[in-house]
């Protein structure tokens, strides 16, 4: 353990919800990924975040591993499609847009919450190094 | 994570001057002072400490300007934590050094 834990710590805060805006940005950008019926859907990807023992570890979050949605999808009937099967069906990503959207605020808000501990840490720090002085 | 201006505060218990300042160790002799190790062998390691934690951030700075860097927040917080470190280092420093100067101007 160390004197400036409190960055570390809040580094691992940024890092995992970095980690996630990844994954939206991910869902987002693949929300219009059309694949044969044939082949499964883009799955959406969801971050699985863990808490760091704070007693035995070094305290923070990190990111265990990244699930993955369905890869069902949705079907579409899209005759023009090249990617269309005989039925003039493709599979659509079965991401909901608006969801997306709100993930998208959790993590922002999220990052700018652990920037701002990371803010306030620094100006407690300097203030306990002020001690004394003058 | 673990900063290697640490080894100052854990090396202050153990070593002859941090025994001494300190009022409330009832269970440490007196004698144990001279075995342990003294203020320029802390301030060094603790110098030491401070380059590390610099070179950490110079070399992210490096990582940052190549575009090697995978994280910004990384160049960041490491680049605080350097200059926090630095501060800290000065604080002793001068705390050190001020009372070398009583000491020096003590009427004999």
């Amino acid at each position: 353990m160390g004197v400036f834990d409190t960055l570390g710590i809040s580094a691992s805060g940024l890092l995992a919800h970095r980690k996630w805006l990844d994954a939206v940005s991910d869902n987002i950008a693949n929300i219009n990924t059309a694949t044969p019926t044939s082949q499964s859907a883009f799955k959406e990807r969801y971050i699985e975040a863990q808490a760091v023992d704070y007693g035995s570890g070094d305290g923070g979050v990190r990111v265990a591993t990244a699930q993955f949605g369905s890869g069902e999808g949705r079907v579409v009937y899209e005759p023009n499609n090249p990617l269309a099967d005989k039925n003039g069906n493709v599979r659509y990503p079965d991401i909901d847009l608006g969801d997306q959207m709100a993930q998208l605020i959790m993590a922002q808000r999220g990052y700018q919450a652990n920037l701002s501990v990371i803010d306030r840490a620094t100006k407690t720090y300097q203030a306990a190094l002020q001690l004394g002085k003058g | 994570m673990t900063s290697p201006i640490s080894a100052i505060m854990s090396s202050f218990p153990t070593s002859g001057v941090g025994t001494d300042m300190s009022v409330g160790t009832s269970t440490t002799t007196p004698a144990q002072g001279t075995g342990g190790t003294d203020f320029a062998s802390v301030l060094a390691s603790s110098i030491d400490g401070l380059q590390a934690t610099q070179s950490h951030a110079d070399s992210l700075a490096i990582q940052a300007s190549t575009g090697d860097l995978k994280d910004v927040s990384d160049y960041m917080i490491a680049s605080n934590e350097a200059s926090l470190a630095t501060q800290m280092t000065v604080a002793i420093k001068n705390k050190a050094v001020d009372a070398f100067n009583q000491i020096m101007g003590m009427p004999v």
